[in-house]
């Protein structure tokens, strides 16, 4: 599973704080903590959804931009950072990762993060099958994913941009299928919908 | 005036004048004026100095807090105190010559100047010049609630009785209901009573102003006579009993048998020694009220009839009255504050009578009826007479130096060997020590305190005083040199180091001392940090001052231009700063600037940066949720799928 492409034009803008040297030095001060991390959070989320990226190995992002600030020659160290995602898995964190296999045990472990968690993404789901006038049809989970049929659904267009999704990346063309799996799950069990198939013929149907 | 009013250093001790030398302290003293205690000058400090005795309030230091001049000082005199009756050292003005009046010979304590005095003396002790002064009025009203364990005895049966508390002398009629006696209950004749109640009084004056301190309280209960129609009388009784010739003992009121003063009741008749009328006169002295405070501004016009009746008693609760008056001995020996007007240094060469001298202003005199010799010639001689002159007096001056060095060495090594051969620690030995520290003008030290029970909690807190004084003096600016603030083991060294190398202080009475300083409102203040590092501040230092120092020294990093690679960054949120720029900046130590910023972040005034360059500090801009935006639907807010009260609650079985 290749992280996606960047999908839009613009890059991403860091958050001021990423100029800011002591935001990568784990802070004592339990307040001041609280604040880095939900800081931290945020940036991680932000720049998950601009990458569309729905998994995050730490090892390997340790050098990517986002825990490494290249100007400042300053980096978040592995402890802080699985510190960091570790506080996002916690409900104190909002639920907004969930590692994979492992936990923080397994250094460098990879983690779920969760720019949306399964329950939106289910909303996110129904409302487009809602738009497209699609219930009570059979669609597999393929052409869900990768069919043409989604690609951009998401995209709200600028004029519409609400206060709630204004970077307008709704989509969930692309997505994880695991993840996708998992939102479907959430479906299924307040009986909005139903799965059947085998392991890579699935298909769905909303009611 | 004979009480003066008294500088406080910061750490409310006295301003010593150059030249002055502490001598003595002592807590618990009172302070009386003649014979009354001043209202408001009851429990404080007293200070020995070689040129004054101090009084300083424990409770309104500022106030009430006088000095006695030791050369306005006509003579002292020692009181060893009488079971409730508090010791006490009496310091009699020095007076216009007056003639005295009566010419008693009692002589009891053995003090050395006294002998030469004690003409004069007598009266000072009088009732009857007492009665002339403003607080006698107020007396008589309180008068009927004195008790007395004046007797009468029982016609009858020869039985010594007591009069009744509530008899009074001056009030009482045939009227006044009489007890019978005890024994067999005949009650007595109204005289009879009378009389024995006057005698008693008058003869227990007489008996007991051989130690003239130990009147003090009984004048006091009987006071009330000062006024009455019978001062005559007393007056006559009491010349009669003062006649007859007493020893160095203390006489019965009852049975005239000369006890021991030591003993609490007679030897021969078991009568009671002044004891309930000592005590009655020492509650009773607390609570008189009196209209007007007599204290230091009721001076010596006001009382019109003697002016050198305002004699000056301090009353020491908790003892500490020997030393007192052995240092105060040595002081009035001594008369240090004579050196204050001390001619300069006489020439030393014999012919140099009469020639230049320089005076204490710099100024080159020039002696009267001197041939002056004009011109180049003239100035030239001048000179260099000025110069032998001043050579002369630089190497006398050094020779007296060198000789007074010499000397205080060995009296401290012969004052240490002392203390190591008297293993107990006698007297003596520490009398020398003391005299030895005393000659090094050392200021706290324990001997100058009195071995009584509360001394070393005295010692602690001269200590303390002592060491505020010691940091907050200006000439010295320690702290101000320190920024303000250093560790209280930095403080311990230079203080010690000051000390010159004796008399140390060990670190644990240095911390006891220190401690003390909260208690005793002096103006530094002990701080002890997370790490448990003890420093010293200035009290009015808080935490809150030392941050927005700290934020000010950022802002100002924050404006000032910046011009190195991370501008950018810079520009933004300003600069971090080590705990080494910190010290340097603010003249702290390295160890206590750590402390201070580590304070502020704690107090989240501050955030921290750990680099490869070490630990730098920042303005707190993490905080600030707000800096980032937050104009997306990006969620960091805790999220539970059940509220955690509900599930504790559950969990404790509770709901």
């Amino acid at each position: 599973m290749a992280p996606a492409q960047p999908r839009t034009a613009e890059s991403f803008t860091y958050p001021q704080s990423y100029s800011f040297p002591p935001f990568f030095t784990l802070q004592p001060n339990l307040q001041t903590r609280l604040s880095q991390l939900r800081k931290w959070s945020r940036l991680i989320q932000r720049y998950c959804r601009h990458r569309h990226v729905f998994k995050l190995s730490l090892v390997a992002a340790l050098d990517t931009p986002l825990f490494k600030n290249a100007e400042l020659r300053k980096r978040l160290s592995v402890n802080d950072a699985l510190q960091v995602v570790d506080w996002m898995t916690r409900d104190e964190g909002g639920r907004r990762a969930e590692w994979i296999d492992g936990g923080v045990e397994a250094k460098g472990g990879t983690t779920w993060v969760y720019w949306k968690r399964p329950e939106e993404w289910a909303e996110v789901i129904v409302g487009w099958v809602e738009d497209t006038g699609q219930k009570n049809t059979v669609l597999t989970l393929y052409e869900l994913m990768n069919g043409e049929m989604t690609v951009g659904q998401g995209i709200v267009p600028r004029e519409k941009r609400s206060k709630s999704n204004a970077h307008g990346m709704l989509d969930f063309h692309g997505m994880d299928a695991e993840l996708f799996h998992r939102s479907l799950a959430v479906l299924v069990k307040r009986g909005k919908a139903q799965v059947f198939g085998s392991e890579d013929q699935q298909g769905v149907k909303f009611f | 005036m004979f009480l003066q009013p008294l500088d406080l250093t910061t750490a409310l001790r006295p301003t010593l004048l150059p030249d002055e030398a502490l001598l003595f302290v002592q807590d618990a003293v009172g302070l009386y004026e003649g014979k009354y205690k001043i209202p408001g000058l009851q429990n404080g400090h007293a200070y020995l100095t070689t040129h004054r005795a101090c009084y300083v309030d424990n409770l309104e230091p500022r106030k009430s807090s006088i000095a006695v001049e030791l050369k306005s000082v006509d003579r002292y005199e020692f009181y060893a105190g009488f079971l409730k009756s508090s010791p006490k050292i009496t310091l009699h003005p020095k007076a216009p010559k007056r003639a005295s009046v009566q010419s008693r010979s009692h002589s009891t304590i053995p003090i050395p100047q006294r002998a030469a005095q004690s003409p004069s003396r007598s009266s000072t002790a009088s009732p009857v010049h007492r009665g002339a002064s403003p607080f006698s009025s107020t007396r008589s009203g309180s008068s009927t609630s004195r008790l007395s364990t004046a007797t009468w005895v029982c016609t009858i049966c020869s039985f010594s009785n007591p009069v009744p508390a509530n008899f009074d002398p001056a009030t009482a009629n045939s009227n006044t209901p009489l007890p019978a006696c005890v024994t067999c209950g005949v009650k007595p004749s109204f005289p009879h009573v009378l009389k024995a109640s006057i005698a008693n009084a008058a003869g227990r004056q007489g008996s007991h102003s051989q130690s003239q301190a130990s009147v003090q309280p009984l004048l006091e209960s009987h006071g009330q006579y000062s006024e009455n129609s019978s001062i005559e009388y007393i007056e006559a009784q009491w010349r009669e009993e003062t006649a007859l010739p007493a020893k160095s003992r203390f006489q019965c009121p009852r049975c005239t048998f000369l006890n021991h003063p030591s003993l609490l009741a007679c030897e021969l008749c078991g009568a009671p020694l002044l004891s309930t009328e000592s005590k009655a006169a020492n509650v009773l002295g607390e609570s008189i009220g009196r209209p007007e405070s007599p204290g230091p501004s009721l001076d010596i016009a006001s009382l019109g009839v003697d002016n050198d009746t305002e004699c000056v008693k301090f009353s020491f609760r908790v003892g500490g009255e020997k030393i007192f008056h052995e240092r105060l001995k040595g002081a009035m020996v001594q008369r240090k504050w004579l050196l204050q007007n001390a001619p300069p240094v006489p020439d030393s060469s014999p012919g140099n009578i009469g020639s230049t001298a320089i005076g204490i202003d710099g100024q080159v005199r020039q002696p009267p009826g001197k041939a002056r010799t004009v011109g180049i010639a003239g100035l030239e001689r001048q000179g260099l007479e000025l110069r032998k002159k001043n050579e002369a007096v630089i190497g006398s001056a050094f020779e007296d130096l060198d000789a007074l060095m010499v000397s205080a060495k060995e009296v401290v090594a012969l004052a240490e060997s002392f203390a190591k051969k008297s293993d107990e620690g006698s007297a003596d030995a520490n009398q020398l020590i003391a005299e030895s520290a005393k000659a090094l003008d050392m200021v706290t030290t324990k001997d100058m305190l009195g071995s009584s029970a509360g001394s070393e909690s005295l010692y602690l807190s001269e200590m303390s005083r002592n060491l505020a004084e010691y940091l907050t003096d200006d000439a010295k600016g320690i702290l101000r040199k320190e920024g303000g603030i250093m560790s209280l083991v930095d403080l311990w060294a230079m203080f010690n180091r000051a000390r010159g190398g004796v008399e140390l202080i060990s670190p644990m009475e240095f911390g006891k001392a220190a401690r003390l300083w909260e208690k005793l409102r002096l103006p530094v203040r002990l701080r002890q940090f997370r790490n448990g590092l003890l420093v010293v501040q200035q009290a009015d230092r808080t935490d809150d001052k030392t941050i927005a120092q700290l934020l000010s020294l950022l802002q100002e990093l924050y404006t000032s231009s910046a011009h190195t690679e991370v501008e950018r960054v810079h520009k933004a949120f300003g600069r971090g700063i080590t705990a080494q720029e910190a010290a340097q900046r603010f003249g702290w130590s390295v160890g206590v600037a750590n402390e201070e910023l580590e304070m502020a972040e704690e107090r989240g005034a501050l955030c921290r940066e750990e680099g490869i360059e070490g630990l730098r500090f920042w303005e707190n801009w993490i905080v600030d949720d707000q800096s980032d935006g937050s104009d997306d639907d990006i969620k960091v807010d805790p999220f539970y799928e059940v509220d955690p009260v509900m599930k504790n609650l559950e969990d404790m079985g509770i709901f």
